[in-house]
């Protein structure tokens, strides 16, 4: 209803000032009125008449016509001064007049309106186009509501635009499970809008009803809107959105793909991995069970087997869930401030190396360490394991540890006397079931060096290898910060 | 009179059951099973076992909420039987009054150890639970006083350190999870606050210890706690 007011109001507007138009006209001609040029007038009168078209439409064009039809009558044609006509000449140039005068403002006011449609268009076409340029890097339906919501709120000077979003037809992924909601607002300060919307936009896909669109416009806004143009935007909004759709299940089918390929790897190195101690510890036992007439030396020695086959069982398990839990996402850190040198106390106790020397330079004064105990637990377990496994019995394990980079992290460097590692194997001992002697020659399934990786990388950490002139080297540096902070202490 | 201790283990897995009867057996001890919370509580009652070994993944109750129900009437020790992953529930059974923790898979000499250390400490505390006085030949802790001697020789601790050698030294031969420990001495909103801890543990260990570096009171439980030895 405000808005036919409106048009009333600007189509009064347009009337009137050609109107006026035409009447300042009128004293600029009667200056030069004289009984001769009459017919010079009548032409010169449609000069305001097609300005009056040209500027304000047919509404101006008539409008003038009709005023300069009656004012030429009645001050310039005899006798003046009243609309009483005598001669017939007279009332046919007036008619003539009045016809041409009709004519031309139609003329001129269409041309005028095909061009402004044109500059609609041409408008609507550089919107689209902004649109698109917006819209083709995003890949989430939440940033392509967002700018789609945003991108619709200025071309279309919209107060505020809101947009829901059905859920999408594959529920299986995390962030199409609800609705989705983007909202964009430009709002002057003391700007309130109404609690409906000025027009409500479907969003279809197909012939699907995905969402909705809600605009509320301005007044001044709500006049000259196009919901075509609306129509148009949304259209491409859907568009981008079943785009990133398609886009994120091939991406999910690669990911699928890929750990299958993994875990038919894990399963076939899995089972091989633990029948081998199940093997030992099973020929051990019985051996133990059935044959009395072992010495002690021998029974020692069996069972010391059996204790070694079950650590390692033990360690291959605490593996395989850490690795089915880094590989879903789901590790969760349970982040507290640790000391290094406690951590490494405890590996040492519960590893019980006996088979060779250990060298420990890891102060407890060194700065305290924001980590998860249990997980870094097991980086060192496995680097240590792997030493244990790969260098020579009786040779030197050293582990030294110090603070660099001003305090903000922790280097900690495990050295063993084990072979060096070709220079092209370096960088890939730490890939998953990546191995480098062949598999029956030492046990492991090259989880260990991969996990290490992926929990230190959680941690925001680096692991590395190298050969240094001291020995075969594992590094390993870890963030001294939390959050960018260090532990606030008291002074004791 | 039975002079063998009685222990009570309560863990659902038959296996583990039976092996510990039959290895707990051999070295000496009466050994009563329960396969579930509710049975293991009633045995509890019934036989008032010496000490009690609880796991803490049970068919009919979480075995935090058991040992929360045994502290209610009884200060029998109990070790708590665990797997790797879950440091949160060792670390509230040990806040609910439990007195040790084993990690499964566990040799069995370590569990003998624990047994043995948790049974001393009990004995002890039941002779004197109020005695104003705490320590080993070396080390002397006077409570009523606020002294510490360490060979006669007076140490000096400040307000806190104290405070917090009182708390560990009275719960001797008990694991103290940080939690705990942080809560007592600094109050519930230090609790999490494992840096402090860290500091004045240092601290205490500089000015308590032969070898700062291989502690002989103040062992870490690494990931866990402390626990304050007195031998």
């Amino acid at each position: 209803m405000y808005s036919k007011l409106l048009v009333r109001y600007r189509a009064l507007n347009e009337i009137g000032a050609s109107v006026l138009l035409t009447l300042l006209a009128t004293l600029i001609l009667f200056a030069l009125r004289s009984e001769e040029n009459t017919a010079m007038i009548s032409q010169l009168y449609l000069l305001p008449v097609g300005i009056g078209a040209a500027r304000w439409g047919w509404r101006g064009g008539i409008s003038s016509a009709l005023v300069s039809f009656m004012t030429l009558n009645y001050f310039f044609l005899e006798p003046y001064y009243t609309f009483s006509i005598h001669r017939s000449q007279d009332l046919i140039t007036l008619v003539i007049f009045l016809a041409v005068a009709a004519a031309i403002s139609q003329l001129i006011s269409q041309a005028q309106r095909s061009q402004s449609v044109a500059e609609a268009h041409q408008q609507e076409t550089l919107r689209l186009y902004e649109l698109n340029n917006v819209l083709i890097g995003l890949n989430t339906p939440e940033k392509i509501l967002q700018a789609l919501a945003s991108q619709t709120l200025h071309a279309f000077e919209a107060g505020k635009v809101e947009i829901l979003l059905e859920p999408l037809e594959d529920s299986s992924s995390v962030s199409s499970q609800s609705a989705l909601i983007a909202l964009a607002e430009n709002l002057l300060p003391g700007q309130a809008l109404a609690a409906a919307p000025t027009l409500l936009v479907p969003l279809e896909s197909g012939p699907k009803l995905v969402g909705e669109v809600r605009i509320w416009l301005s007044p001044a806004a709500r006049a000259g809107v196009d919901q075509r143009a609306i129509q148009a935007f949304m259209l491409r909004g859907v568009m981008a959105l079943e785009r990133a759709q398609v886009a994120a299940s091939e991406q999910k089918t690669r990911a699928l793909a890929e750990s299958d390929r993994l875990k038919s790897a894990l399963l076939s190195s899995v089972s091989h991995e633990l029948r081998t101690p199940l093997a030992t510890i099973k020929a051990s036992v019985s051996s133990l069970l059935g044959d009395y007439d072992l010495d002690g030396a021998v029974q020692t020695e069996l069972l010391q087997a059996i204790e070694e086959e079950t650590d390692h069982l033990t360690q291959l398990v605490s593996n395989l869930l850490s690795m089915s839990r880094l590989e879903a996402g789901s590790l969760k850190l349970q982040k507290r401030w640790n000391s290094l040198r406690e951590i490494v106390d405890g590996v040492l106790q519960r590893m019980h190396i006996t088979t060779h020397r250990l060298a420990l330079d890891v102060s407890s004064d060194l700065p305290l360490l924001p980590v998860d105990y249990v997980l870094i637990e097991q980086v060192l377990v496995n680097l240590l394991s792997n030493c244990v496994k790969y260098a020579p019995e009786n040779s030197l394990i050293t582990l030294r540890a110090w603070a660099q980079d001003e305090l903000q992290a922790l280097h900690l460097g495990i050295i063993n006397q084990g072979p060096p590692v070709a220079e092209e194997h370096l960088e890939h001992i730490f890939d998953k079931f990546y191995r480098i002697t062949a598999a029956e020659k030492v046990s492991g399934i090259g989880l260990g060096l991969s996990i290490c990786n992926g929990i230190v990388e959680v941690h925001g950490g680096k692991i590395w290898a190298e050969n240094s002139p001291s020995g075969f080297t594992f590094h390993l540096t870890l963030p001294l910060t939390w959050q960018g902070e260090q532990p606030y202490l008291p002074s004791p | 009179m039975n002079t063998e201790p009685k222990i009570l283990v309560i863990d659902d897995e038959p296996q583990i059951a039976r092996a510990l009867r039959t290895i707990l057996q051999a070295r000496r001890f009466q050994v009563l099973v329960a396969h579930n919370g509710e049975t293991g509580l009633a045995l509890a009652a019934a036989q008032q076992p010496d000490i009690i070994i609880l796991d803490l993944g049970l068919p009919d109750m979480d075995g935090v909420e058991v040992c929360r129900r045994l502290r209610e009437w009884t200060q029998t020790p109990i070790i708590i039987l665990s797997v790797r992953d879950s440091e949160q529930d060792k670390v509230l059974a040990l806040n609910q009054g439990a007195d040790d923790y084993l990690t499964k898979p566990f040799g069995i000499e370590e569990l003998i150890a624990r047994l043995r250390v948790a049974l001393r400490h009990s004995a002890q505390a039941g002779s004197t639970a109020s005695a104003p006085l705490i320590g080993s030949e070396a080390l002397q802790i006077d409570l009523a006083q606020h002294r510490v001697t360490q060979n006669g020789v007076e140490v000096h601790l400040t307000a806190t350190e104290f405070k917090l050698l009182a708390y560990l030294a009275r719960n001797a031969g008990r694991v103290l999870s940080h939690q705990a420990i942080l809560a007592r001495v600094w109050g519930l909103e230090n609790s999490e606050r494992v840096e402090y801890l860290r500091v004045y543990i240092r601290q205490l260990r500089l000015k308590l210890e032969v070898d700062p570096e291989h502690p002989r009171y103040i062992i870490n439980e690494p990931g866990i706690g402390y626990r304050f030895l007195l031998d």
